[in-house]
């Protein structure tokens, strides 16, 4: 396991630019960082680049007919960007995807029981799938349910579950709230917070719902257009008053502004 | 500028383009009377099948509606013709227009479920079609006691017919062109671009007002005419219809024309049709440095020849011929610094 | 209409439901469609040729190991071949499973030439006429084929259900992203699958093979059985199974009633009614037309 006391970064994203074969949104230059045994989000608006990102550091970038075409990806030292998938799935980077995160037609217990990690020894797997009935009792009640036919709260902490199982170092998650309602989506935090803190593992997390965001996070970077606009410290993030107008104004129904367009009426303003 | 006056003035072109277009028409008129009849006959052969690979391209490269009934089409070009010979001794200029109407009904059938169906599900049922008209086919020779098909004589006005090499160089010729003339035309018009943005997504197509249904149709109707048409010419070129020709390997190779030429494009058909009609030539003339054994199965040999060739641009070279050479001047260009012709 | 209709209804089910297994496994599997099946059949039948000549005096050793040279032929298929589909668009693949087809067709014909051959000839044995029941009877081998068919199949369905790398396949099916972003190594998968495909083809050629001799022009039973999976709906066991029994029915009553000559094309007319009224099949879901 990493030690957690060291000062170093587990991942590190310098300068990363992303190009796609078709589309031209990409990346333009994200740099990022996440210590060990920490909860980092990355929020934004759609095609900000939050997907494209995780997807560059999962490794599967090369689907979507894309590459990293400069900066770098360093996960525990090692370089990593434009590596084989496979690779930095048994590194321990695992990534729990958008869409499609679970076999439908596979009941829960062989949701689990389908991933392959050479990562965990037999022993650690069945103490991995005991640790996820444990944590989402849910889905021990659920075991042989279809997955299909789960409400979307419940296939989230199966899709969690099943990355769970893969004895990851760092947990990539894509849009850990989607379409879920505010109720599930507060049990769900909980609990994600709880799997930091009982497996010690790292997370990164992506996310549009940037009060959702800020409540479990440590840090936190706000993408724009493919790049890193503002970055800093959970609490700090909360008090911006830009973020707290273009994002978490959400409730009030307030349009969505985007951060430079702020950043800009507010340095024409005398007050700032 | 009006569009006929660019039209022809693009096809005008400069004063080289013109010089160049007379060159080649020069040479086209030349040909029959300085080639062997035997390389005349291979000629002929490329330009027949030029027709049919012209006809899949328009459905399968412009408007990206797969197909595997070529050999059904041209089977029923040939047995109306066929029939009506054998029923009604009928001469061409009845049996040709008859072959073309048959082929433009077949077509509307054959593209009824492209309207519900797409890609794998659509070749599967065009495949399901062609079973079914060769069953009629040899349905009809079975009824008729026709055991080797039936014999056609060669088109006539009055005392001439035409059998001679020369003669059919010029009307395949002429058909060939014609085909031509059609591709090239719809390729440039409304339709030819309904049908590209047919092939990129029809569902975007459909939204932005394109008659999906109606584009599909004509799709099919008017490569299925100018197939059974190329079906017909057939079976007057060989004075011979007989249903065993038309197996799914002869829709094979009509799919490899287009395919190995680069598909999407009418010079990679014209491409295809010469290398598909010429490979087999090409395997027997190396069969005889070959052991007996693979020399006296020479046709096995060119399946298995034919099924290495076509795996080879399905891996390599998708884009065909024409991806080849446009990579190799390109290469080429880049090695000498300054772009090629 | 009488019992030995009905067995021979029976009998040609269970040939199609044999051969369409190896449809169903590759396209469930990798959603490529496999028409060389009926080739790699064809090959299955030659291959117990060969081996009957090098153990006539112990049939089941040369079955045994032309069925296990069955299965490796799939893999290496896969490995030589379809892996460099795997990620490109389906229709290019199914074009290159054509294209095989007609290259197993031709090297078929160039080792063995188009003579016929007779492996239970090899054995000394005779495939004697089998009464079942009063009054009907099958041949030996269609008995063989019987059994075999539902052994493949109640194997298969134990396979998929209940062992690890079955869970595998169902899951790759599925969701190949996803499976491979939970280590489920695609290749490993899909070569598999082409394994187990060819391993009941061959089996499925090898008991035609005994039945009534094998000659290249066998491969076109392949074609036949595919209405049968399409029937199903291309993805199931079951389906298939139950596309098979509509297809010999249909083919069967239509050779007693109308014309014998429809053999041949009776599978397809099922298939086009299938794909006019419900396209994804018996068993098969909507979402399936969209894939492709």
């Amino acid at each position: 396991m990493i030690d957690a006391s060291s000062a170093a970064p587990l991942l590190a994203v310098e300068a990363l630019e992303v190009a796609y074969h078709r589309v031209a949104v990409g990346l333009h230059g994200v740099s990022l960082r996440v210590m060990p045994q920490t909860i980092v989000v990355l929020f934004g608006n759609n095609g900000a680049g939050k997907t494209t990102t995780l997807r560059a550091i999962s490794g599967f970038i090369g689907l979507d007919d894309a590459r990293v075409t400069a900066g770098s990806i360093r996960f525990a030292g090692l370089v990593i960007e434009n590596q084989p998938p496979h690779a930095n799935t048994e590194r321990g980077i695992v990534l729990v995807p958008e869409r499609d995160k679970v076999f439908p037609n596979l009941t829960v217990a062989e949701n689990l029981a389908v991933t392959v990690s050479h990562r965990a020894s037999a022993r650690e797997r069945h103490r991995l799938e005991a640790l996820v009935f444990q944590f989402f009792p849910t889905l021990a009640r659920l075991r042989s349910q279809l997955a299909g036919l789960l409400s979307g709260g419940e296939r989230q902490m199966l899709a969690l579950g099943s990355a769970i199982v893969c004895k990851p170092e760092l947990l990539l998650i894509d849009e850990l709230s989607l379409g879920l309602a505010p109720v599930v989506v507060e049990d769900l935090v909980r609990r994600v917070s709880n799997l930091k803190q009982e497996l010690g593992i790292t997370i990164l997390l992506v996310e549009q719902n940037a009060s959702v965001a800020l409540a479990i996070a440590d840090y936190g970077y706000l993408l724009e257009n493919g790049r890193v606009v503002l970055e800093g410290p959970a609490a700090d993030l909360r008090g911006r008053r830009e973020i707290q107008q273009s994002y978490l104004g959400q409730a009030s129904g307030e349009e969505r502004r985007s951060y430079r367009a702020l950043q800009r009426r507010s340095s024409e303003r005398p007050d700032g | 500028m009006s569009q006929r006056h660019q039209y022809a003035k693009e096809l005008g072109g400069t004063w080289q383009r013109r010089a160049r277009f007379a060159w080649v028409v020069a040479g086209l008129i030349a040909l029959p009377f300085v080639a062997t009849p035997f390389l005349l006959d291979l000629v002929n052969q490329v330009l027949l099948a030029s027709i049919g690979a012209l006809a899949l391209t328009l459905l399968t490269g412009f408007a990206g509606l797969i197909s595997l009934g070529t050999a059904g089409l041209l089977a029923a070009g040939a047995y109306a013709v066929g029939v009506l010979v054998h029923e009604a001794n009928a001469p061409f200029w009845v049996t040709l227009p008859a072959a073309a109407i048959l082929g433009a009904l077949l077509g509307l059938i054959f593209g009824l479920p492209s309207l519900r169906l797409r890609g794998l599900y659509l070749a599967i049922s065009t495949l399901g079609l062609h079973f079914v008209v060769i069953y009629l086919g040899g349905e009809y020779e079975a009824r008729e006691i026709l055991s080797t098909g039936i014999m056609i004589d060669p088109p006539s006005i009055g005392r001439w017919s035409l059998s001679s090499g020369r003669d059919w160089y010029f009307v395949l010729l002429s058909f060939a062109a014609f085909a031509l003339l059609i591709s090239v035309n719809l390729q440039r018009s409304r339709t030819g671009r309904a049908w590209r943005a047919l092939r990129e997504r029809d569902v975007v197509a459909s939204a932005i007002g394109i008659d999906v249904q109606r584009f599909k149709l004509m799709a099919f109707i008017v490569s299925a005419t100018m197939t059974a048409v190329a079906g017909a010419l057939f079976a007057y070129f060989r004075n011979f219809v007989s249903i065993d020709a038309f197996s799914l390997y002869l829709t094979v190779q009509y799919v490899a024309m287009i395919i190995i030429g680069g598909m999407g494009s009418i010079s990679g058909a014209l491409l295809g049709a010469g290398f598909v009609i010429l490979f087999p030539y090409a395997i027997e003339a190396i069969a005889g440095f070959l052991p007996a054994r693979f020399s006296n199965a020479v046709f096995a040999l060119d399946y298995a020849a034919f099924g290495v060739i076509m795996i080879l641009f399905l891996l390599l070279e998708p884009a065909g011929l024409l991806g080849f050479w446009r990579r190799l001047r390109y290469s080429l260009s880049t090695r000498f610094g300054r772009p090629l012709p | 209409m009488s019992l030995q209709l009905l067995a021979n209804i029976v009998v040609l089910a269970a040939i199609y439901a044999l051969v369409s297994i190896g449809y169903v496994l590759i396209y469930r599997v990798s959603r490529v469609l496999n028409l060389a099946h009926g080739e790699l059949m064809m090959v299955g039948a030659y291959l117990l040729v060969a081996t009957a000549d090098l153990f006539s005096g112990d049939p089941l050793v040369a079955l045994a190991l032309a069925g296990i040279c069955g299965l490796v032929m799939g893999v290496v298929v896969y490995a030589v071949l379809m892996r460099w589909m795997t990620g490109e668009a389906v229709l290019t693949a199914v074009l290159i499973t054509i294209a095989l087809g007609i290259l197993l067709r031709g090297s078929v014909i160039l080792i063995w030439t188009t003579q016929q051959f007779y492996p239970s000839a090899t054995f000394g044995w005779r495939n004697p006429p089998v009464p079942i029941m009063p009054g009907v009877q099958i041949s030996a081998a269609s008995l063989a084929v019987l059994i075999m068919t539902c052994l493949v199949y109640v194997g298969l369905f134990i396979f998929m259900q209940w062992t690890r790398w079955g869970l595998r396949m169902r899951a790759a099916g599925q969701n190949p992203l996803l499976a491979e972003l939970r280590g489920i190594r695609l290749h490993g998968v899909y070569a598999f699958a082409w394994g187990l495909s060819t391993f009941t083809a061959s089996l499925a050629g090898m008991l035609m093979a005994l039945d009534s001799g094998v000659e290249s022009t066998m491969a076109t039973i392949g074609l036949k059985a595919f209405p049968a999976a399409l029937v199903g709906g291309l993805d199931s066991l079951l389906g298939a199974a139950c596309g098979a029994l509509i297809v010999a029915s249909a083919e069967i009553a239509a050779i007693q009633y109308v014309n014998p000559l429809l053999s041949d094309v009776v599978p397809f007319v099922v298939l086009l009614i299938v794909l006019a009224i419900r396209p994804w099949g018996l068993f098969g879901s909507r979402e399936q037309l969209d894939r492709v």
